[in-house]
């Protein structure tokens, strides 16, 4: 209880500040929060950007497109380079060495590659999330224990049961985490290549109230995409408590 | 092992290098390997020193984010009313894309060194930050015990036990902070023109010199490879005492 | 013999979650220089308890703990060194760095301090383990090096908390062996405590039982036959049966209890 308190008192005292720097400071730079809230209204109003609507849904269609994408790559690789040693053995370091470029690296050739639309940003998003869940599927499947395959293969059970049965339900936790850092890296990755270059989408929104110096618009469309964010990662939590539920 | 992955990667290179050939790809956007290699003594200078800029950035971003990320974690750790409040921000904040704030940083900072710089540091703080804080919250509590029956003061059970103990989290927290803050350093540089392989690349891009691209690409990637690989030896050899497979 | 500890009247209350809970009461003792005295007694009588206030780890809530006449409210190294059960040596750190770790508190400059370290891995049975770290050395192994580590500080006192109990039966045996040679050599005071039955009569000076929650002083036997001790002579092996017996009793009580 104390500590709930001590966090509210928190944010309240950096509101505070905040409100204190913005009324003395430049206000092309420093948006209180009582700017804040009238610029979130006339946002939401459509004032400001009559076509949010459309921007916001070219940016959850983009995530949408990107994480299927994500998942169908992530897992087929995932359990490619899982199931089979020889590969896994030879690919794994290949990926692992991948795993080590910062990701934006790719972006520019992307851009060149789709040029400023849709596809380029889910071409990003795509690659952040895909390599969360590949690596999370080959956690799960490195984490099953033995002993259970060798019990169920003992008893008869099929090569394709025995991945059923034994070897999904035990790496459910760790796929299902892998599958939510996935939807989160994806939809930073959809936001970056919408705020590196595009014509279209919360991004470019963002990158347009900041070009033309409208800070308070830009903070509003910033809070925006955090509900947007949190949202999503609320929607995979929740999935995540569920799939909880089931191996239990 | 190694044959197997060096044949398939040439295997790769040298379908790619037909199709390019055949005409069945637009050079203008896939450009073969040949018209990589080339391009790459074209554009080697610019892009050395762009990779040079870059690479001096992160250095400093990286060197902020290490010292703030283990003061900071060894203090969330060790203080547990701070941790129990702050933690909740610093996990949002973890998660939180950074690259929203980063159009106001640029309009506070402008286009130098300075925002790519802290923008890095953003980055990277926050593995280092949160992985440091759970080491120091996880430290053998009847490690700390002995220390203390030998008469060890508060100074010496920081100094002699909880960090010697959590280096090995350090130093992975070092190897993912390192590749945050080069990340965070090309996102400024693209975004906002600022010097630096970021805007190279960018530049490249829009001029729609493929080849040069990819070959610049194909640099900073080696580039980032090498760094890594040599933090993990490194790693390696200060964590030999632990036995365990990384 | 000058008594160098006295515990006198000396309480301990512990509060949990199904309530408060005594771990000691009024339990009054003294301990003789160059003593080996073994605490022995049910499990949760309170012998670790006790330990730990010796050691200045753990503060009465009533009574006083004297060490060498002053009053102990702290780890005081220049006079008491402790054993723990699970030898907690640092993983870090390589046999001879473990052994240092006392003096290297102390501020005792590098040189003198491995020389110190290196003298005693000899009797420790560890020259050629120096170099090792913890994790490639047996349980036996890294005991001794604890022990090391506690002796390399040269007190008076040394407190050793079920120092074998990890171990199995046979290494127990050589190590109650090695450490009567130690403590011979050495002549320090030792506290002891153990379940083993075996290691209190051929090893102590003096026994000292201890009842079930709350823990208090149930008997003390002296010891006062030579070493090494002779187990199947009829003295020890009535004094076996008797302390047996007494240990039998509160352990049924803390059994009953629980």
């Amino acid at each position: 209880m104390r500590v709930a308190l001590i966090r509210v008192a928190l944010v309240a005292v950096l509101l505070g500040i905040w409100e204190l720097i913005g009324r003395t400071a430049n206000p092309l730079l420093y948006v209180p929060p009582s700017a804040a809230v009238p610029a979130l209204g006339r946002l939401l109003r459509l004032e400001s950007y009559p076509d949010l609507g459309e921007h916001l849904l070219l940016t959850v269609r983009e995530i949408v497109v990107a994480y299927a994408m994500a998942i169908a790559a992530g897992l087929g690789c995932g359990f490619a380079l899982g199931l089979n040693r020889l590969v896994g053995r030879a690919y794994g370091p290949i990926l692992a060495a991948l795993y080590a470029v910062p990701a934006v690296v790719w972006y520019p050739s992307l851009m060149l590659f789709f040029g400023l639309d849709a596809a380029s940003k889910i071409a990003f998003g795509f690659l952040l999330g895909f390599f969360p869940i590949t690596l999370a599927v080959l956690a799960g499947i490195r984490q099953v224990n033995t002993q259970l395959v060798t019990v169920a293969r003992a008893f008869g059970a099929s090569g394709l049961t025995v991945f059923r049965k034994v070897m999904l339900p035990s790496m459910l936790f760790t796929l299902v985490g892998g599958l939510r850092t996935g939807l989160a890296l994806t939809v930073i990755g959809v936001i970056v290549g919408e705020v590196l270059g595009s014509k279209a989408g919360m991004g470019s929104l963002i990158n347009h109230a900041y070009g033309l110096f409208r800070t308070a618009d830009y903070v509003a469309l910033v809070l925006v995409t955090l509900v947007l964010i949190v949202g999503s990662d609320a929607i995979a939590t929740l999935v995540e408590h569920r799939a909880q539920r089931w191996t239990e | 092992m190694r044959i197997l992955q060096l044949v398939s990667i040439a295997v790769i290179l040298g379908a790619w290098e037909a199709v390019a050939r055949a005409g069945w790809v637009d050079p203008l956007f896939v450009p073969a390997p040949s018209a990589v290699a080339y391009a790459f003594a074209k554009v080697a200078a610019s892009a050395f020193a762009g990779l040079g800029d870059t690479l001096a950035k992160t250095a400093i971003a990286y060197v902020l984010s290490v010292v703030l990320g283990v003061a900071g974690g060894v203090l969330l750790g060790s203080v547990r009313p701070v941790r129990q409040a702050v933690n909740p921000f610093v996990i949002a904040l973890y998660g939180m894309p950074k690259i929203l704030v980063l159009p106001w940083i640029v309009l506070m900072l402008g286009f130098g060194t300075l925002p790519a710089v802290v923008y890095g540091t953003i980055h990277g703080v926050f593995p280092i930050l949160v992985l440091v804080t759970g080491a120091v919250r996880d430290v053998d509590r009847s490690l700390l015990t002995v220390a203390r029956a030998f008469g060890a003061r508060r100074w010496q059970l920081y100094w002699k036990v909880v960090l010697p103990a959590i280096v090995p989290t350090v130093l992975v927290g070092m190897r993912l902070g390192l590749v945050f803050c080069l990340l965070g350093v090309l996102i400024v540089e693209m975004f906002a023109g600022v010097r630096g392989m970021g805007h190279v690349m960018s530049s490249l891009a829009n001029g729609f010199q493929a080849p040069e691209l990819f070959a610049a690409t194909a640099l900073v990637s080696a580039a980032s490879i090498v760094i890594v690989l040599s933090l993990d030896a490194l790693n390696d050899r200060l964590s030999h005492w632990r036995g365990d497979v990384r | 013999m000058s008594e160098l500890i006295v515990v006198d009247a000396v309480d301990k209350r512990y509060v949990t979650s199904s309530g408060p809970v005594d771990a000691l009461r009024g339990v009054s003792l003294a301990v003789g220089a160059g003593e080996f005295c073994t605490l022995i007694g049910p499990s949760g009588c309170g012998k670790s308890t006790l330990l730990g206030m010796l050691g200045g780890l753990v503060h009465p809530d009533g009574g006083r703990v004297l060490v060498d006449g002053r009053p102990v409210d702290a780890p005081d190294p220049r006079r008491v060194a402790t054993v723990f059960q699970d030898a907690g040596l640092f993983p870090w750190r390589t046999t001879l760095e473990n052994v240092e770790f006392g003096l290297e508190l102390q501020g005792v400059p590098r040189d003198r301090r491995r020389a110190t370290a290196v003298e005693l891995l000899g009797p420790l049975g560890l020259r050629d383990f120096a170099g090792k770290y913890p994790r490639e050395l047996s349980g036996g192994m890294r005991q001794r090096v604890a022990i090391g580590r506690a002796l390399a500080i040269d007190t008076p006192i040394v407190l050793m908390d079920e120092p074998f109990g990890a171990l199995d039966e046979q290494t127990r045996l050589l190590m109650g062996e090695w450490l009567l040679d130690i403590w011979r050599r050495t002549r320090k005071t030792v506290v002891f405590v153990t379940h083993s039955l075996h290691e209190a009569l051929a090893l102590s000076t003096r026994v000292i039982v201890m009842t079930a929650r709350p823990g208090r002083i149930k008997s003390v036997i002296d010891l006062p036959m030579p070493y090494p001790r002779a187990m199947e002579s009829s003295d020890l092996v009535a004094l076996r049966a008797k302390l047996w017996s007494e240990i039998r009793e509160e352990s049924l009580r803390a059994m009953g209890e629980a």
